[in-house]
């Protein structure tokens, strides 16, 4: 096994003549002793300033954040009310399929919704493949919701790369269990979980698409999501 | 003077007397300026914070052999892969074969200043590939043919009117409002269509995350997201110096990133790939590229005082706060980095003989030191450049030989008063005969834009002596 993988590294490795050229100029070049800041006498205690606030208040610190990313943020208690507030965010969207990442709980939450208002608009489940070019809103979970920056964190298993910048609208149905305090301890997690060993794409977003390109003057709405909503649920 | 030189100060005069451009620079500077203090005011310790992203890249950089294998090793092992090319044409050409292998024929392109320093698009471009910049500020210096003005904001040379007028000549004339927000909704919808056709997607990256094995981008406007999530190739052109260790890096990098660049908190897009399409996902490209550029980076490592310019995350703050730049704008540089980082870089990439002169373009106030988030010491990196130029005998016999002139004046004060007694006379009969600025002038540099300044009638040395005597007197007196 062991003794494969190394081929394989080898083979492609015949294919990239300079790969070596380079490594050696980079080790050469290393070699050149270059004078360290300052160290710190050992008398000194060595600790780590405190660069962000710390966060007390996680749920009102990402609320506050969502309002300067321009985003939405609905409170919800229960998944009825999520539900509606669902179908509340889906009913002024023009005419067109709405993309929905196949998950148990979102299956539910569709179901509740369409018992509640009776909806003839066609839904892609992420299953059934990526989200249409002219899909009107696509609804996924997150895997955490950031305090710090007012961001969610999805990757591909939240119904695949396209399914946060495709449509106009992104709907994010989340929990508050989900939330944790700052970019750090997410990245931890991504880290602890090995996300990256079973999905290919992992993106924090922080609001709807933008751009300030021209005269500085910023937009909303530039290739991506015009609106990012994120269902917050308090209870179950 | 090399013709790069030449250039520079023909367009560096041009620019700086030209009002519109004035106006529409001061007016971005202004809002960059201000939305830059509130990003950092939200930040607790931002000196903390720049010293703890300079730790993390001095820690990459001192280590780039061991973090580019672990990155790439992993890469590899989720079936992508890394392409080590020493220069552009490397670079250029493994793409290139690339697209030719799988019948490439539309690539959508997201910002990176490195396909730029490699001059990609043409090369592409020159083998019947179409190319879409999918950045607004890329797409609309593309329409142009001209190259970006600013690493982070490639148009912010123009206004709307201009934008508009671009727009109707090259997209649609029935373009009629000037607004941000329909020119962005024209691009959008124009972009969106090669989203969806392209074969092939190309993306920078801001930092190569080792122990993760992931490429990090951070954008706005989602078209990076796209352009690495439709086409079925997506290639990532970076240099090696973007390595850092640790994705928990980036919980400090990417705020100070985004904070540096445009002010915000934190960039709308941070994203995170390593690898193709998985078995199971619902999309993503199949086949995943990753193409670390040289390209002399490797060189600077060996240079004990600027190894640390590797440091740079192009956040173009330095650029933003100096006063060089914001007078003769991005363009006059005539580099594919402008600015202060630039006129450090280019000398090192591109031959200190031909770019020596953009160490000078710096009145060494140190305004970019003082913003630089990983700390970069720049405009003692200028200097030591101008220092270099001149060891390595990069200056003209001329200007040799008047600082071997002016060095044995300074030795001689008798040779000293002469001269100044001299040029005292001649200045004055210059100026009297109404020559000031002219071409007669020695004073021509600085008395062609400004009124001369008024000529001493006495010496320093004569002031002095003078001085003296009347305390000496004075000290007798009071005895």
């Amino acid at each position: 096994m062991v003794q494969t993988k190394e081929a394989q590294t080898e083979k492609a490795h015949v294919e990239n003549a300079s790969r070596d050229g380079i490594l050696q100029q980079i080790r050469a070049g290393l070699r050149t002793a270059v004078p360290e800041p300052a160290a710190i006498g050992s008398e000194h205690v060595i600790f780590e300033p405190i660069i962000f606030e710390p966060i007390s208040n996680p749920l009102e610190r990402f609320q506050q954040e969502c309002v300067s990313n321009l985003m939405e943020c609905a409170l919800t208690a229960d998944c009825a009310a999520s539900a509606r507030q669902l179908s509340e965010v889906l009913q002024p969207l023009p005419e067109g399929e709405i993309f929905v990442q196949d998950d148990p709980s979102l299956r539910r939450l569709v179901e509740m919704m369409t018992e509640l208002a009776a909806s003839t608009r066609a839904i892609r489940w992420s299953s059934e493949g990526a989200p249409a070019e002219a899909a009107q809103a696509t609804v996924t979970l997150a895997e955490a919701l950031i305090a710090q920056t007012g961001s969610i964190l999805v990757t591909s298993a939240c119904g695949g790369r396209g399914a946060s910048v495709i449509a106009p609208c992104h709907i994010v149905y989340a929990t508050t269990a989900q939330l944790v305090p700052d970019l750090a301890t997410a990245l931890g997690r991504v880290s602890q979980e090995r996300i990256f060993d079973s999905n290919s794409f992992a993106c924090v977003i922080s609001g709807s698409s933008r751009t300030a390109d021209i005269e500085k003057i910023l937009v909303q709405g530039a290739h991506g999501p015009r609106r990012l909503v994120v269902i917050l649920q308090t209870g179950s | 003077m090399s013709t790069a030189a030449q250039r520079f100060l023909q367009d560096a005069a041009v620019k700086s007397a030209d009002l519109m451009h004035r106006e529409v620079i001061r007016r971005g500077m202004d809002s960059y300026d201000a939305a830059h203090l509130k990003g950092r005011a939200r930040i607790k310790d931002w000196e903390a914070a720049r010293q703890k992203c300079q730790e993390i890249k001095r820690e990459a950089i001192n280590h780039l052999d061991r973090y580019l294998l672990q990155f790439e090793e992993k890469v590899i092992a989720r079936g992508g892969h890394v392409y080590w090319a020493a220069n552009s044409e490397e670079a250029c050409s493994y793409v290139k074969n690339l697209a030719a292998r799988f019948g490439v024929r539309t690539v959508v392109k997201s910002k990176s200043m490195v396909t730029e320093e490699i001059h990609l698009s043409p090369a592409l471009e020159q083998a019947g590939i179409k190319v879409w910049e999918t950045d607004l500020g890329e797409f609309i210096v593309q329409l142009r043919n001209e190259p970006p003005y600013h690493i982070v904001t490639p148009a912010m040379h123009l206004n709307r009117g201009q934008i508009a007028q671009l727009f109707r000549e090259k997209l649609d004339p029935a373009i009629a409002s000037d607004d941000p927000r329909d020119l962005m909704a024209v691009a959008r919808r124009k972009l969106r269509e090669a989203f969806f056709a392209a074969e092939m997607g190309i993306s920078g990256a801001n930092f190569l995350v080792a122990d993760a094995g992931v490429i990090a981008i951070s954008t706005n406007e989602g078209n990076g997201r796209l352009c690495t999530s439709l086409p079925r190739i997506h290639v990532v052109v970076t240099g090696i110096e973007k390595v850092i260790p640790r994705l928990e890096d980036l919980a400090v990098l990417w705020p100070v990133l985004a904070t540096s660049g445009t002010g915000q908190g934190i960039t709308t897009y941070g994203t995170l790939i390593g690898g193709p399409r998985r078995a199971g996902e619902v999309d993503g490209a199949e086949e995943f590229h990753v193409v670390l550029v040289d390209n002399g980076r490797s060189q600077l490592l060996a240079d004990a005082e600027q190894r640390e310019v590797l440091h740079c995350i192009r956040c173009g703050a330095c650029l933003n706060i100096c006063p060089v730049f914001r007078h003769v704008g991005g363009h006059t540089y005539g580099t594919t980095y402008p600015g202060p980082i630039g006129s450090v870089l280019t000398p090192h990439l591109n031959g200190i003989k031909e770019f020596k002169h953009l160490s000078y373009a710096s009145s060494l106030c140190g305004a970019c030191t003082s913003v630089c988030p990983v700390k970069i010491n720049l405009h003692h990196h200028l200097l030591q450049n101008r220092r270099n130029a001149t060891e390595a005998g990069a200056t003209k016999s001329s200007e040799r030989m008047m600082f071997r002139a002016w060095r044995s004046a300074m030795l001689h004060p008798r040779i000293y008063a002469l001269g100044g007694w001299s040029m005292r006379k001649a200045l004055r009969i210059l100026y009297g005969l109404g020559l000031a600025g002219s071409i007669l002038d020695p004073m021509r540099v600085w008395n062609r834009y400004r009124s001369p300044v008024p000529l001493p009638s006495e010496s320093f040395r004569a002031i002095w002596r003078k001085d003296r005597k009347q305390d000496r007197r004075k000290n007798l007196g009071a005895n």
